[in-house]
């Protein structure tokens, strides 16, 4: 027997699931342990062990790998704990960083706070000045010394950070992903002083062009790098000693795994990988229903989470934003807007109704929580509602009380607007799913795709709630709620059953008609480079897939598009049909007429991604049909509002623990689950899948 | 002398009330609308989706450009912008771009309507160009505008419009901003609205018209087909809105969105003191050889609900590019008001707008007159209109406790202008604006400093290139790019740096390039500061000939000071067109943001972080904010307190007396601003010592202390000799508190000048604010 298991480290709970080759999966949650997360991770293992009635160390020897995503990396750099990192970078430019193309201003936010202009601001600096130092060299941007480095100035800017107690040094210096060389000797110079030290070079974290994103994004890495480094090797250790032999593996944001021998040295890749797990468990849970086309949609407390999944495989995005500072990374590409279930509901100066994106959070949570919150929250508005069954919320794990609710919205919107308690929650509702709607939208067409194309998928607690409402206008023709084995572990099923991804790039400017013997070159070059990196990874994968693309422009225009190139060897002919296709999603993206070739094209940055895949893969076991009627389900009848059309009407409220698969529910219906709730609207049908999904259809 | 030119007056447009406009609109235009009861009738919910989805159409359409303009000003500096609109043109949403442009885009189109509806008609599917300012549609030539209208069934509903700052449109230097021009016909022809595309196809003839014009015609084709996208996108986003909610309900959401705006501003300048406040901005030359400093004179009256602004006083219109239209004034105001006062409305200028009065001389620098020439207006003297709006609008706003919020100081006193042209390292021809001055700095607050490198007053996401896109792109090498130390304003809270680029040409075969700089601001700093607060650094750009820098190259030290580099200095006048040889490197220095209060009240722990940070020097430390620190950069505590007070009886001068250190009761007492109070009887007092500084009704600098002395006395932000450049005398002049000489107004100024800064508030309305 052999297990995979998949571990989620959260801010609050530590999420883990196991499966082995027998389709037997079991979850389990526990808290999470900050001071060191590895002692969380070991508490989940030992109930997945207890639970499967295995000791800990049977478990762990018989279990190939443990792929785990954190929060720990993301968390330092955001609440500013990260590591004392020493800068050092190419005489006159050390101010790029605070500087920081002047975008550093608004990067990121949201653009009600962008418009509040005369509020915004800069976040603290990356690096304090002390600790940033510039040294003499040069290179141009064909990557020609005009310079040489001056290992003096050199050594007594790394002699200065040492003496600093710096825990790491990063290095970027301009053009150095065209020539290396100065970036490798200053490492070198660093080794030998202190040869233990973590050193982040520019040309290795991200050799791309723009010195601002590589600046950052070699700090960062720096930031997260040590820290990762130790809390892999003692996570390792515990592992070790309770007699696991497989394979640690680290999810990414690029939404592949690396492993944990080889993670501390692109550290900064595995930031935001808490954000991906539930995209990556939608293209694992789509493999499954057929889905290849799917919305993964998160509606958590404070945020509302969108990505997508574009013929299996996650659309990602070329750069990311921590912090208000941009970073070269590839990432999964996830929208937020703050929509999430403590969204408070107010009124603008102007007497009109709005919603979010100011959050109750967790504490003091909506008002319905009782802890001290007065402001009524999207929550509170589905109690009134009647969707959420305060005495079944999180299965009756929490109590709500619906007088606050009623109160928070009767106080602050429902008297002020002249409307009753029940029509403000209505409207709530409404704008919130309206607001969810118009985030999908914007994501799906801006990525160049037709949302009627897709299948959505709905987590998080208040994701099902109200994934009928916001899912309807979009044309989309399924709603998967995952439920079942998956539901609670959703993030952790997904890291369970993800392949080994790894990605390089480099940056080579050039003026189109690139010749087709430095395309090849540069691929073979960066293939070569991953499939060493695979080698790394020790791990006897069944198959590995390399796909490349080029990040490719009109001269003159700023912004590239990511262009899929076939693999093998291109002929001149094939560099035009790069072109070609260049245009081709050009004109996906924008429209017809918009595209004008005669100003030519420039190829940027070259890019490969690898994925590894692993021997074995998880499969969910298929459960036996119903063989009661779905009556048997039913658990009561109460008033509730599900959309604007029908209004308030009786509506059947469902056990979902009682439901079984091929079960079909005709909206209106609620369906409560453990986890979460499921808003059936008048329109939409219900039916359990073969995995005990909920999947809505709309009629 | 100005020529007028009969037959001009059909394009100096001036937009009027909606009821005159329909007038002039033929019947043969079906124009849809609804009626106020359509909208009283809207519910919250039906009215916030709809509106929601008419700001993310602004968003898509931004983006839309943005992707795939061929301008680095457009796709870097984000120096565009788009606009939903209703069937009159009147603005129902902007997107959060450049917020100058958005008071022209209504002008344009509401032109169109009353000139282009009959010959050759408005139909569905045309688009048209524009660039011609005195119509509207854009401040200056490059400033092109498409606006298309949008119909539904055979009904005139709307408009979509957007406008993005072109590279180069032609005239007689390369960028079309024309150091030498002597009025319009040197510069770029302005074309009035003009059908590009009929029947949603381009029309060959006429793009070819306007594309014959550019430098790089090219990229301007790029650029009306990004801007074609816009309006394509926007159009079908409408289409789907209105498919699921009727043309009516949206119409009705449109309508009351600008209502909701205009209320919601009304509703905060109720809850501001009636007044009057002045300000004054300074443009340096006019054109290469000029040696005249140009004014822009403001009065902004606050009554009630509605804000005043009073040109009259400026300039009359002058021989140069530094003039703007009547668009141009509106949008120096309506950006100032969207971004200081609306922060948190929503950006629905055709209901701001109805706030806002103009009082204008035609003729005047920022309401000229054909032909004069316009083509640095939207930084010439739409900035300097920007300038004193911000300088009034933050000091009506300082007043308040919890608006004061808002109360920023004048950012970045003006764009500086460089534009490169040559051969680039591939052969080809180039020009480009280089956009490093977007990261200017912005103006200290009245609660905490400004943004060091932050951006400028009128385009919410400004963006400068890394120096590695300006590398590849352009025959360039950097020495550095950086933040300039003390550039900021300094203050009780400091305005925010500005920075400076120093390159030199590389791998160009002609191993010379052209080069236009363009910046005020290098006689008198345009950043001025906010309730006594400094001003910030003068513009400064330096082009050293016969440098040794390649000499340097090839050796160990890479240069870090102008003076590490030999040649000689030729400091650039605020209009030149040049020449930069191989030899030679450019350094240009912009501005940062001006300061807030009185810099020897700052806390002297922020001194200390910023001298760590390499914001401020120890000498400005010591001079100008009187902070004395140890070798670790820790405060001396004693010495501080002894500099500071050396440093009120340099103020002091001649009278010697003490400061006066009073603890006063200020109960009853109203802020005016960070060192003025009103007490219960409508005196002015200092808020620091009480000291009564005017009775009441009176200017409450009458009775303050005024001190003069060279502009550098206000700090090493102020580089650079003003006789130079112009041939007024330019002064430091500073009000004080007669009795603990607490700056009241720090400004640089002609020394001739008669006083413009002041403020006149009605006692009543001052108490009832503070305490209200």
């Amino acid at each position: 027997m052999q297990f995979i298991l998949g571990i989620d480290i959260g801010g609050t709970f530590t999420d883990a699931f196991a499966t082995d080759d027998q389709a037997r999966v079991v979850s389990a949650k526990s808290p999470s342990t900050p001071d060191n997360y590895a002692r969380g991770v070991i508490d989940a293992i030992d109930e997945l062990a207890s639970r499967l009635k295995l000791s800990t160390e049977a478990l762990l020897q018989s279990t190939s790998y443990i792929c785990h995503g954190t929060t720990a990396s993301l968390n330092s750099l955001v609440t500013g704990t990260a590591a004392k990192v020493g800068f050092i970078t190419t005489c006159g430019h050390g101010d790029s960083i605070v500087i920081m193309n002047g975008e550093g201003r608004y990067a990121g936010l949201g653009p009600e706070q962008i418009q509040d202009f005369t509020r915004t601001n800069k976040p603290p600096p990356l690096v304090r000045k002390r600790l940033v130092k510039e040294v003499d060299e040069r290179v141009d941007y064909k990557g020609a010394e005009i310079l040489p480095l001056n290992e003096t100035v050199a050594r007594e800017a790394i002699k200065e950070l040492i003496d600093e107690d710096v825990a790491a040094i990063a290095v970027s210096l301009l053009w150095s992903f065209r020539n290396p060389a100065h970036e490798n000797r200053i490492r070198e110079l660093i080794h030998e002083v202190a040869p233990e030290l973590y050193v982040s070079l520019s040309s290795e974290v991200c050799p791309r062009i723009r010195e601002y994103p590589r600046s950052v994004t070699t700090i960062m890495n720096g930031q997260v790098g040590p820290a990762l480094r130790a809390y892999l090797r003692s996570l390792q250790d515990e592992l070790e000693r309770r007699r696991f032999g497989g394979v640690l593996l680290v999810m990414q944001g690029s939404g592949g795994t690396i492993s944990a021998d080889t993670a501390p040295r692109q550290a900064i890749s595995t930031i935001g990988s808490v954000l991906v797990g539930g995209v990556v468990g939608s293209v694992n849970l789509g493999e499954s229903l057929g889905h290849k086309n799917i919305i993964s949609t998160d509606m958590g407390g404070t945020t509302f989470l969108v990505g997508l999944v574009v013929d299996g495989k996650p659309v990602t995005a070329t750069t990311t934003v921590i912090n208000q500072y941009t970073l070269n990374l590839p990432m999964v590409r996830v929208a937020a807007i703050g929509s999430g279930g403590g969204a408070i509901a107010w009124i603008d100066q102007g007497g009109n109704l709005k919603v979010g994106p100011r959050s109750a959070g967790a504490a003091p949570g909506p008002a319905c929580y009782a802890a001290g919150g007065h402001d009524p929250t999207i929550t509170d508005a589905d109690v009134v509602l009647g969707i959420l069954n305060p005495d079944f919320f999180l299965g009756g794990r929490k109590h709500l009380r619906r007088d606050l609710s009623e109160q928070a919205i009767r106080e602050k919107i429902a008297e002020p607007l002249k409307m009753s308690v029940e029509q403000a929650a209505a409207t709530i509702y409404s704008i919130a799913n309206a607001q969810a709607s118009d985030l999908v939208r914007k994501c799906v067409v801006s990525a160049g795709y037709d949302p009627r194309d897709f299948a959505l998928y709905s987590f998080g607690g208040a994701g099902p709630v109200h994934c009928a409402g916001y899912a309807a206008d979009l044309g989309v023709g399924t709603v998967v709620v995952p439920l079942g084995e998956t539901a609670s572990a959703f993030s952790a099923f997904g890291l369970a059953a993800s392949n080994v991804g790894l990605t390089a790039e480099v940056s080579r400017p050039q003026n189109f008609p690139v010749p087709a013997e430095v395309v090849n070159h540069t691929f073979e070059e960066l293939e070569a480079r991953l499939r060493s990196d695979l080698e790394a990874q020790r791990i006897p994968f069944s198959r590995v897939t390399m796909a490349r693309e080029i990040d490719i422009r009109y001269t003159l225009q700023l912004a590239e598009v990511s262009t899929p190139v076939k693999s093998g060897k291109l002929s001149e002919d094939d560099i035009h049909g790069i072109s070609d296709s260049f245009e081709e999603l050009y004109t996906k993206l924008y429209g017809k007429g918009t595209g004008y070739r005669e100003a030519g094209l420039q190829f940027i940055t070259y890019r490969v991604f690898a994925v590894g895949y692993l021997p074995f893969k998880p499969s969910l076991p298929v459960l036996p049909k119903a063989r009661a009627g779905v009556e048997s389900a039913i658990k009561g009848r109460r008033r509730a509002f599900l959309d604007l059309a029908s209004g308030w009407i009786e509506t059947t409220v469902y056990d979902y623990e009682k439901l079984a698969f091929g079960h079909e529910i005709e909206g209106p219906a609620i369906v409560e689950a453990p986890t979460t709730t499921v808003a059936v609207t008048p329109r939409a049908m219900a039916r359990i899948d073969q995995l005990g999904n909920l999947v809505l259809h709309f009629k | 002398m100005i020529p007028t030119i009969a037959g001009a007056e059909k394009f100096a447009y001036r937009p009027g009330s909606r009821a005159d406009l329909l007038k002039k609109i033929p019947a043969g235009l079906k124009l849809h609308s609804v009626g106020r009861a359509q909208v009283a009738k809207l519910d919250p919910l039906t009215y916030e989706v709809i509106r929601h989805r008419l700001w993310a159409i602004t968003e898509e359409m931004g983006e839309a450009i943005k992707r795939m303009s061929g301008s680095v000003v457009v796709t870097d500096c984000n120096d565009f912008d788009c606009a939903v609109m209703d069937e009159l043109g009147d603005e129902v949403q902007v997107g959060l771009y450049n917020a100058q442009l958005c008071a022209s885009m209504d002008m344009a189109v509401k032109w169109t309507l009353e000139n282009r509806a009959a010959n050759p008609g408005i139909a569905e599917g045309d688009m048209f160009l524009c660039n011609d300012p005195w119509v509207g549609g854009g401040l200056h030539q490059n400033d092109a505008s498409l606006f298309a209208p949008f119909f539904w069934e055979g009904e005139l509903l709307g408009w979509t419009c957007a406008v993005a700052h072109q590279v180069d449109v032609g005239g007689v230097s390369p960028g079309s901003w024309t150091p030498r021009s002597e009025n319009v016909f040197w510069e770029s022809l302005p074309t009035p609205p003009i059908k590009l595309v009929e029947k949603f196809q381009i029309r060959a003839d006429i793009e070819d018209a306007f594309l014959r014009r550019s430098r790089m015609p090219k990229l301007l084709a790029l650029d009306l087909r990004a801007m074609m996208g816009a309006n394509n996108i926007a159009q079908e986003r409408l289409t789907v809105l209105i498919r699921k909610y009727g043309a009516d309900v949206v119409k009705a959401v449109m309508y009351r969105a600008m209502d909701d705006a205009e209320e919601r501003l009304r509703a905060k300048l109720r809850a501001l003191p009636d007044g009057t406040w002045h300000a004054v901005s300074y443009q340096d030359q006019a054109k290469s050889g000029d040696r005249g400093l140009h004014k822009v004179v403001l009065a902004m009256t606050k009554q009630h609900d509605r804000l005043i602004f009073d040109f009259r006083g400026t300039d009359p219109q002058v021989i140069g590019m530094i003039n703007c239209t009547y668009a141009g004034m509106r949008a120096g105001v309506l950006a100032i008001v969207m971004m200081w006062l609306c922060g948190d409305i929503p950006w629905a200028p055709g209901g701001i707008e109805r706030c806002l009065e103009f009082i204008s001389e035609d003729g005047t620098l920022n309401n000229c007159t054909f032909p004069s020439g316009i083509s640095k207006a939207s930084v010439g003297s739409t900035w300097a209109t920007h300038n004193v709006a911000i300088e009034c609008i933050a000091a009506m706003l300082d007043m308040h406790p919890t608006h004061r919020e808002n109360a920023m100081s004048v950012c970045i006193g003006t764009w500086d202008l460089i534009l490169l042209s040559g051969v680039d390292q591939h052969d080809n021809g180039f020009v480009t604006m280089l956009c490093d001055p977007m990261a200017g700095g912005l103006g200290a607050r009245a609660d905490q400093d400004g943004v060091d490198t932050g951006g400028g007053p009128c385009i919410p996401m400004g963006r400068a290139a890394d120096v590695e896109m300006n590398e590849f792109q352009f025959p360039i090498l950097y020495l550095w790019r950086r933040e300039e130390i003390d550039s900021g304003g300094p203050g009780r809270f400091r305005g925010g740096l500005g920075a400076s680029s120093c390159f030199m040409i590389h791998d160009s075969s002609t191993r010379q390039m052209g080069l236009v700089v363009s910046s005020s601001g290098k006689a008198v700093p345009l950043a001025c500061g906010t309730s006594g607060g400094y001003p910030a650094n003068t513009s400064y750009d330096v082009a050293v000939r016969n440098s040794n820098v390649r000499k340097l190259l090839g050796g160990r030290r890479w240069p870090r000071e102008l003076s590490d580099l030999g040649g000689e200095f030729e400091y650039l006048p605020p209009e030149c067109d040049t020449q930069l040889g191989w030899d030679d490197v450019y350094y240009t220095n912009w501005q940062g943001g001006g300061g807030y209060g009185d810099p020897i009240l700052r806390e002297p722990e922020r001194v200390a972080w910023d001298v760590a940070e390499r914001k401020v020097s120890r000498e400005a430390a010591r001079a100008v904010y009187g902070v004395a620190l140890d070798d670790r950069g820790q405060v001396i505590m004693s010495e501080t307190q002894q500099l500071r007070r050396e440093l009120r009886m340099r103020r002091a001068g001649r009278s010697g007396a003490s400061p006066r250190v009073a603890e006063v009761s200020q109960s009853g007492w109203s802020r005016i601003d960070d060192n003025v109070a009103l007490d219960a009887d409508g005196r002015s007092r200092c808020a620091h010592c009480g000291t009564i500084l005017a009775e009441g009704g009176r200017n409450y600098l009458d009775g303050a202390l005024v001190r003069r002395g060279a502009p550098s006395e206000a700090g090493p932000q102020i580089r650079g000799e003003p006789d130079r450049f112009v041939d007024q005398r330019v002064t430091f002049r500073q009000f004080c508190c007669p009795g603990c000489y607490a700056a009241l107004l720090t400004e640089i100024v002609p020394a001739d000048e008669t006083q413009y800064r002041t403020k006149t508030i009605a006692p009543r309305d001052a108490a009832s604010v503070t305490r209200g």
